[in-house]
């Protein structure tokens, strides 16, 4: 395709999550013409006036005249195109002016590509191929990791439009399995990884933690059961009982479950949270700590264990999700099953007993994994690829 | 006011809601209470519908939570009992609101709120949890009402961790405590409550609904598990969901029905996914008495593995329909059974001797296992039952 790629990135809020904004930046810089749908949450400036922001605030008389706005142009302009959308809507009973707010735009500047970031959202675009628009979808997280499992009206919907998808963008390999169960079809399934914008990791300033014999620890990312705290929380329990000699910082916060916890295992005095901080803070912690854990029960490829990575810190994951697509046990980090407080426990002393010359090699490799695997670039490319394929 | 009343009292109990079907314990109390000529009001902070069922009279709190004119015109209402209805009572409130060092804005706003409890002539004010006491401590002193306050549970242990020092006012006032177990008691003295102020009575079911089948006494090859609890993470599920992936990797055949709905189900069916169990573990939702009552005839061990919990009603239903029961050691439920007595206590956070435990009664000797439900049996229906309770009840407000 000569012609400039005109390229819809839907996840239903501008801005949207650290990877959708470095794609949006990338594939931008590479000649795509970007254009945003959704809830505009507050102003973003893009460094390429080639990304369109179309989105519209949250309240009902800016929805109004949005709305209002597209039902003029489609009316004369557009008309045999909008009758056959609203025909569509009707059919399908969504036909309420929030609908119709989501999707005369679209409409409107007919994309060539629709790319949707959240699967649970799927059934509401398939509309788009009628008019000739590729429907894209990424493969994500609890959408398709653990949702459809619990929810079986989920998995049905998946069932019935994953076949009308055109192409699948999978953040790990374990996902893109995962997805096959809904009818995905591998064919059209490409894997392309989260990727780093390395320059913001300056290792040149990195922090040696302190030498004492305490082993700190740190994770990052909110409380919610599917990071797995519960379990971290027990393995702690079990380090304090051997006297082993450790902090624990939580970046992001403690619900009342893992409050309770933590006051029950008397792990108060270990334990340091930190609710909301800036980014750079929350690099600094992770730069002063010996090893970031990722207790999660199930993950796409997490970005924080990437970030700590390209920091040359030591990581200690999970087995879950795409995981163990990107850490090695004992090559470039560390690896222990799934909702398994006793393993997580264990490695973590193993861990704590590396030499010097041990960890530097690990985390060496970890850099390299990052440097190979992760860039923004590849991920920028991989993407670019896909599109182009269709 | 006058309140030289013999032996008919008038109670008012503060609810947040009405209490549901499964609330057996105020319905109970309520019926309890007026059998033996008390009065009895609740007094409740939102109502859905208007046909409640129950036998006593109902107020609901008005609203101040609601759109802009609804919210007025209740403030203004307020503000006028304030003045010319019960202007006495609400000095009073506001002069101990004032000692208690409650800031200007927050003691007018409790003036507001409280008013139509401040307008009531009663003996007893109780609060039915802890948390509703909060911000109407001086409730019951502006009115020359005894103050009573039952914890459940959620709001002793869980309540003064989301906010803190939430009781700190509640516990320098003179109440009567009621709490559901020994253990409460101990947890709310650490808050240097006076022993003699704290009063256990612990709940009851009625005995005549859950009678104990005759089972046969056998060693079934499937084990049928059953749980019911709300799906909640007090309540340990994921815990016991560890446990049965190690009965599976052990080659225990079992199947778990856990009745009960919740937030976190998604959370637990996953866990049951991940762990190779979903097949093994069915999640009825929730269910009507009848069926429950069914479930507890055909199963043959009932777990309630919590973090946390006052006492545990349901184990009391189970331990009546001669199950064997295992719990955690979590708070009341180890008063609820008594260890290799009338069941079997496990240390909570301890998937793995659950996973021992529930083996062992597996392959326990019938005639053992059976000395222990019978005893369970007898226990629960000496002693929890709801005759025990109305009299203990009596005996706390008379006191």
């Amino acid at each position: 395709m000569n012609r400039k790629l005109k390229i819809a990135i839907y996840s239903g809020e501008i801005p949207s999550t650290t990877f959708i904004e470095r794609l949006i930046e990338g594939l931008s810089a590479k000649g795509c013409e970007i254009v945003l749908f959704g809830i505009l949450k507050k102003k973003v400036n893009y460094k390429n006036n080639a990304v369109n922001i179309k989105g519209y605030r949250l309240n009902r008389i800016n929805k109004a005249l949005y709305l209002l706005y597209y039902t003029l142009l489609l009316t004369l302009f557009k008309n045999k195109e909008k009758h056959q959308l609203d025909q569509l809507l009707k059919a399908e009973g969504r036909f309420s002016l929030y609908d119709r707010v989501k999707c005369y735009p679209v409409l409107w500047y007919m994309p060539d590509i629709f790319h949707i970031q959240w699967a649970k959202g799927l059934n509401e675009w398939v509309w788009v191929k009628d008019f000739g628009i590729k429907l894209v979808l990424s493969l994500r997280g609890a959408h398709i990791n653990y949702s459809p499992v619990a929810d079986k009206h989920l998995a049905e919907m998946y069932k019935t439009y994953f076949p009308e998808v055109d192409a699948f963008h999978a953040v790990s390999k374990a996902i893109a399995i995962e997805a096959e169960k809904y009818n995905a079809n591998p064919e059209k399934v490409k894997v392309v990884y989260s990727g780093l914008d390395l320059r913001d990791f300056n290792n040149s300033e990195i922090e040696i933690s302190n030498r004492s014999k305490t082993f700190n620890v740190i994770s990052i990312g909110r409380p919610h059961w599917i990071k797995g705290y519960a379990y971290a929380l027990d393995a702690f329990k079990l380090l304090k009982d051997q006297e082993f000699q450790f902090t624990y910082t939580i970046v992001g916060g403690l619900n009342l479950e893992l409050k309770y916890q933590m006051v029950e295992l008397g792990l108060d005095n270990y334990i340091t949270v930190e609710k909301h901080i800036p980014f750079d803070e929350v690099q600094k912690l992770l730069k002063a700590s010996d090893l970031l854990l990722l207790s999660s029960n199930e993950e796409g490829v997490a970005n924080v264990v990437l970030e700590a990575m390209a920091f040359e810190k030591l990581v200690l994951t999970t087995n879950c999700g795409g995981m163990e697509e990107v850490v090695v046990d004992g090559e470039n980090g560390f690896v222990v099953p799934i909702r398994n407080a006793r393993a997580m426990a264990n490695k973590i002393v193993e861990i704590s007993k590396l030499s010097e010359d041990q960890k530097k090699e690990i985390t060496s490799n970890a850099l390299r994994t990052i440097q190979q695997e992760h860039t923004e670039e590849l991920m920028v490319n991989g993407m670019f690829e896909l599109y182009q394929s269709l | 006011m006058n309140k030289q009343h013999s032996d008919t009292k008038k109670i008012g109990i503060v609810l947040s809601s009405v209490p549901g079907y499964s609330e057996t314990f105020f319905r109970n109390k309520i019926k309890g209470l007026q059998n033996n000529g008390m009065e009895v009001t609740l007094f409740v902070d939102e109502s859905q519908t208007t046909s409640h069922n129950l036998p006593c009279e109902l107020i609901v709190a008005p609203k101040f939570n609601s759109g802009f004119f609804l919210k007025l015109k209740n403030v203004c209402i307020a503000a006028i009992k304030c003045c010319f209805v019960n202007p006495k009572q609400s000095l009073k409130h506001y002069k101990l609101d004032k000692k208690d060092g409650i800031a200007f804005k927050q003691r007018i706003k409790n003036l507001i709120f409280n008013q139509y409890l401040l307008g009531q002539d009663l003996d007893w004010l109780h609060f039915g949890y802890g948390m509703l006491a909060t911000n109407r401590e001086n409730v019951a002193e502006a009115t020359n009402t005894k103050m009573a306050v039952s914890f459940r549970g959620f709001d002793l242990y869980l309540s003064p961790l989301k906010h803190q020092n939430c009781y700190k006012i509640l516990f320098s006032k003179n109440v009567e405590f009621h709490v559901l177990s020994e253990k409460m008691k101990q947890r709310l003295t650490t808050y240097h409550v006076s022993e003699n102020r704290i009063h256990v009575i612990t709940p009851a079911i009625d005995t005549s609904l859950f009678e104990s089948p005759n089972r046969k006494v056998e060693t079934r090859k499937t084990l049928d598990i059953l749980c019911i609890s709300r799906l909640h993470w007090v309540k340990g599920l994921h815990y016991l969901l560890e446990a049965m992936s190690i009965l599976k990797k052990d080659e225990i055949n079992f199947k778990l029905t856990i009745i009960g709905d919740g937030e976190e189900k998604e959370r637990l069916i996953f866990a049951a996914h991940q762990y190779g169990i979903l097949d093994d573990v069915v999640f009825t939702g929730k269910l009507t008495q009848t069926e429950v009552i069914q479930h507890l005839k055909t199963s043959n061990v009932y777990i309630q593995y919590s973090i946390q919990e006052g006492f545990g009603n349901a184990v009391l239903e189970a331990q009546a329909m001669g199950l064997p029961c295992i719990v955690s050691d979590a708070d009341g439920l180890q008063q609820n059974v008594l260890h290799n007595k009338t069941g079997w206590v496990v240390p909570k956070r301890n998937p793995i001797a659950l996973a021992k435990k529930i083996i062992d009664i597996h392959f326990l000797d019938p005639e053992k296992r059976d000395a222990i439900t019978s005893a369970a049996v007898k226990r629960v229906n000496n002693d929890f039952n709801l005759n025990n309770q109305n009299r203990l009840f009596l005996e706390f407000y008379r006191n």
